[in-house]
């Protein structure tokens, strides 16, 4: 479904990732981990086109979209939960929920999407009306990915959504990304939190310093010693 | 009595055309984080076609304001294309280009219509409403009346429809805006042609009753920042609260005392607020 070829993305004279491959298979939980500074955030940017790829191809459903605007991108059916959230503080949870939904014009699967992501999220639900500054980080992570799913995406790009949450949050997060998942949208995972990401994910990368250097299940690499030793830790 | 009553309509009048001018300021600065220091040259454009289409073209005032609004958003739609655009990463080009716009329209005034003229544009409400001994023109009722209608209208397409979210959007965040579809130059083409054209209209209103000159727009370009810095930068709300606050405060002022005193007054006034409120009246809780 998506496919990244020797992906190379520079700030300036620096790489900040390297020669990077890597394919999301359609319907499946793909996860990257890797420490700060990685260049995880940078592939996903790259990916939405937020930023220019300074080598290499993006590939979605057999078009190349890495010369693309992010408006085509998001029309073309990915969506993006950035990291730190950055829902827009003085929309309303409704108005951010709905600015999701900018590009659609199928007003009756716009109603429904509304409606289920309501039901899903009742704690959005009950905010419907207050401006999205006031939730607290987990309701904003959901209301981040309520507003991706307003876009009808097939492809989600969730940047760290566990950051800052609490235990009991990160592991509602997990479901979520899982109901998300089985609801027939393929979600590529961006995450620190190695252990969450390899529970929940079909397969999994590891990124360092801009390169890809082990991939393979997330029961795999949960094995593996490297990354636990390096990101779970025991 | 006449008097207070005169000083009241003019504070009204100062108010609807100063927050006129201010909240597409607002506007601007809010979303695309641009200073546009020709925007008091958008409002004397604005005047000089009402001017020239009411007089020259001998077309209705009506017409004319229609124009005034059309050519002004015009001007606003280019330098956003032709200048703004081209310097997106760079806010103080962005800054110099205004002033030099500035130059050049204030320098077209000039040339299109000469220095020393008195251009006058007839109100297609003369007269004044009378209320037992009182006078009160109906021009400037009816800048005070289009200006509300004006304001409100803004509100509305800002709070209430699907592009007013994006444009907001866009102000509070801008790369998360793109992440939603969001095409940032066409939303800074429409906010720009807004910001000038509601300039441009505030101009054309007030042509009937103001000395029509190539510089009219400095004394009104320099209140209408005043009046965003003391309202909190990029809030339209707040240019609008503030808008009425200054101006009624200067009107009475420099009617009973004296119009030095008042702006050198209103400059402590900006600065109070910047020392005790920094973000502005507006600014902590709301911005565009
Ligand atoms: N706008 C930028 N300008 C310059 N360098 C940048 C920029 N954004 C990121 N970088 C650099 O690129 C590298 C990768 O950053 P990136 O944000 O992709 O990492 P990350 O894996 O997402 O890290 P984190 O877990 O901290 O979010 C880092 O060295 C970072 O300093
Ligand atoms: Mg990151």
């Amino acid at each position: 479904m998506l496919e990244l070829r020797s992906l190379s993305v520079h700030y300036g004279a620096v790489a900040a990732i390297r020669d990077l491959s890597l394919s999301v298979d359609a319907g499946s939980i793909e996860s990257i981990i890797g420490s700060n500074g990685a260049g995880k955030s940078t592939t996903l940017r790259a990916i939405s086109g937020l930023v220019r790829p300074t080598a290499g191809e993006i590939w979605f459903d057999g078009g190349r979209i890495d010369h693309l605007e992010s408006k085509a991108i998001v029309a073309r059916g990915i969506a993006h939960v950035p990291e730190g959230r950055r829902v827009f503080p003085d929309l309303t949870v409704e108005e951010n929920l709905l600015i999701g939904g900018y590009l659609r014009r199928d007003r009756v699967a716009l109603r429904r999407d509304f409606d289920e992501i309501c039901s899903e999220f009742p704690r959005l639900a009950e905010r419907r009306r207050q401006m999205a500054r006031t939730l607290s980080g987990g309701e904003q992570q959901m209301l981040a990915i309520g507003r991706a799913i307003m876009s009808a995406p097939r492809l989600i790009l969730m940047d760290e959504p566990s950051m800052g949450l609490s235990p009991i949050m990160v592991s509602t997060m997990a479901q979520i990304i899982q109901r998300i998942n089985r609801s027939g949208r393929t979600v590529l995972l961006v995450e620190q939190n190695a252990n969450v990401a390899l529970s929940i994910c079909d397969r999994a990368a590891v990124l360092e310093r801009g390169s890809l250097v082990l991939s393979g299940t997330g029961a795999e690499l949960k094995d593996n010693e490297h990354v636990r030793i390096a990101y779970i830790g025991i | 009595m006449q008097i207070l009553i005169d000083t009241l309509l003019n504070s009204a009048m100062a108010s609807a055309a100063t927050a006129l001018v201010a909240i597409g300021l607002a506007l601007v600065f809010g979303v695309m984080r641009v200073e546009n220091f020709a925007h008091g040259e958008l409002y004397m454009v604005g005047a000089y076609v009402t001017w020239y289409v009411s007089t020259d073209l001998q077309l209705t005032y009506f017409s004319a304001l229609v124009c005034a609004v059309l050519f002004t958003a015009l001007i606003g739609a280019v330098m956003e294309v032709a200048l703004f655009r081209r310097l997106r990463s760079n806010p103080v080009g962005c800054l110099i280009v205004t002033i030099g716009v500035l130059l050049v329209l204030q320098t077209a005034a000039v040339w299109f219509a000469g220095i020393n003229r008195t251009l006058l544009v007839e109100s297609p409400f003369p007269g004044a409403l009378r209320v037992s001994s009182f006078a009160l023109p109906w021009h400037r009722l009816f800048v005070i009346v289009a200006a509300i209608v004006l304001m409100l209208a803004l509100t509305w397409l800002l709070r209430r429809t699907m592009f007013g979210w994006a444009v907001r959007a866009m102000a509070q965040d801008r790369e998360a805006a793109s992440l939603q579809g969001i095409s940032i130059g066409k939303i800074s083409i429409a906010a720009m042609m807004l910001s000038a054209g509601l300039a441009g209209a505030a101009g054309g209103l007030m042509a009937p009753i103001v000395r029509i000159s190539p510089f009219m727009g400095q004394p009104v370009i320099i209140t209408a920042f005043i009046v965003i810095i003391m309202g909190g930068l990029g809030s339209v709300e707040g240019a609008i609260i503030a808008s009425i606050l200054y101006s009624t405060f200067f009107t009475f002022v420099s009617t009973y005392i004296d119009s030095t005193v008042a702006a050198i007054a209103g400059l402590c006034i900006m600065l109070a607020v910047l020392i005790f409120m920094p973000s502005g009246l507006m600014g902590r809780t709301e911005k565009v």
